[in-house]
């Protein structure tokens, strides 16, 4: 019986750094992880609008039905990106997560304070090396620093009721996700 | 016999660590959990300091958090008494939400698909919920239709409720200690 009490004790301990090793991977090997999903409706750096809500419900899960929803994956390689959203009646967010779905910034129609949201999406370097006159010069210019360099940007618009929709879906479809040059 | 408890030793390793993680990321968003109610929530979640459970989880299932910034979403599956939200019975909700710009409310299963039904209907915004006179809601959740705001469960089982605020002031989500008065959840009937 003593015999089996020291690999019982090691199993617990190895059980546990399983554990640990287990939860700190799985972002990055989930294999249908929220960029795996939308990566089959939708393009690099540019805009798809889901129009189905259950092709949203497929592919974002526990996302918000009452939402009109498009979707941006970004690849900053090339350079940044400009994303531009026109604000609906009631409410308009855009959020950005990295490609192993961690949220690094959020922003909505009132906090942004205009009827076009627009936003130049950067890593660390493009940032770094922007001009910095133009920084001056274009001081209410919105720009946001990933920390990575792929990522999600989720354009959303709710929709008070259901009669509003098309015109909401309107504005979400007008919505661009453009690579500068 | 030496081998034997050797493969004993990596057999107990592989059980608990995977059973850990299992059991870790199918229920909820880890450690960060604030609750009210029946309700429960994530904030921190929706943030960049999300802890590595929230994180595991999310990728699991392939979600991506509502963003702190955006907004906060409380999520029930059973009612206050601690039973689970059954589609055959009457469920209601009523009382007051929290303060938000926007508020919608969805109903699911506990996979976040949503409840096929011949309404169409899957769930409220503030603006379409028919609020009462004193500033409270009442919404009844039950597999017949009825008047009033009613929300149809196809009479499945397992539900899961979803109020999402958005636009919340900033204290409601960093008050971790005394989560908002959410509405209540009760069972009024079931066949």
């Amino acid at each position: 019986m003593k015999r089996v009490v020291i690999p019982i004790l090691a199993g617990l301990v190895l059980g546990t750094l399983v554990h640990l090793v287990g939860v700190l991977m799985m972002p990055y090997v989930a294999e249908q992880d929220a960029y795996a999903r939308l990566s089959g409706v939708s393009q690099v750096n540019a805009a798809t609008l889901i129009e189905d809500p259950r092709t949203l419900a497929t592919v974002l899960p526990a996302s918000d039905p009452a939402f009109v929803t498009a979707v941006c994956l970004y690849d900053l390689a090339e350079g940044p990106l400009k994303v531009k959203v026109p604000t609906t009646e009631d409410y308009t967010s855009i959020s950005f997560y990295t490609r192993y779905g961690l949220p690094f910034y959020a922003i909505n129609d009132r906090s942004a304070g205009r009827t076009v949201i627009e936003l130049d999406l950067m890593n660390a370097r493009q940032k770094a090396a922007m001009p910095e006159d133009e920084e001056v010069t274009v001081a209410d210019r919105l720009v946001v620093e990933s920390p990575a360099e792929e990522g999600i940007v989720l354009i959303r618009a709710m929709a008070r009721e259901r009669g509003a929709r098309d015109e909401v879906k309107a504005a979400v479809a007008a919505a661009s996700c453009t690579p500068v040059p | 016999m030496r081998p034997l408890l050797f493969i004993l030793t990596l057999v107990i390793g592989a059980v608990v660590g995977l059973g850990l993680t299992w059991f870790a990321t199918a229920n909820g968003y880890g450690p960060g959990l604030v609750r009210a109610g029946a309700w429960k929530a994530w904030p921190k979640a929706g943030t960049e300091e999300a802890d590595p459970y929230a994180r595991a989880a999310l990728a699991r299932a392939g979600e991506l958090p509502l963003e702190l910034a955006d907004g906060l979403a409380f999520v029930a599956v059973t009612d206050d008494a601690g039973r689970p939200l059954d589609g055959r019975c009457d469920i209601r909700l009523s009382g007051t939400v929290p303060q938000a710009r926007f508020w919608t409310l969805t109903l699911t299963d506990r996979d976040g698909n949503l409840v096929d039904n011949a309404a169409d209907r899957h769930g409220f915004t503030s603006t379409e919920v028919v609020w009462n006179r004193d500033g409270m809601v009442d919404v009844v959740l039950g597999p017949r239709a009825r008047a009033g705001n009613w929300l149809p469960t196809g009479a499945r089982d397992r539900l899961a409720l979803t109020l999402r605020l958005y636009d919340a002031p900033v204290g409601l989500a960093s008050r971790t200690s005394d989560a908002p008065e959410m509405p209540k959840l009760i069972t009024e009937r079931c066949p």
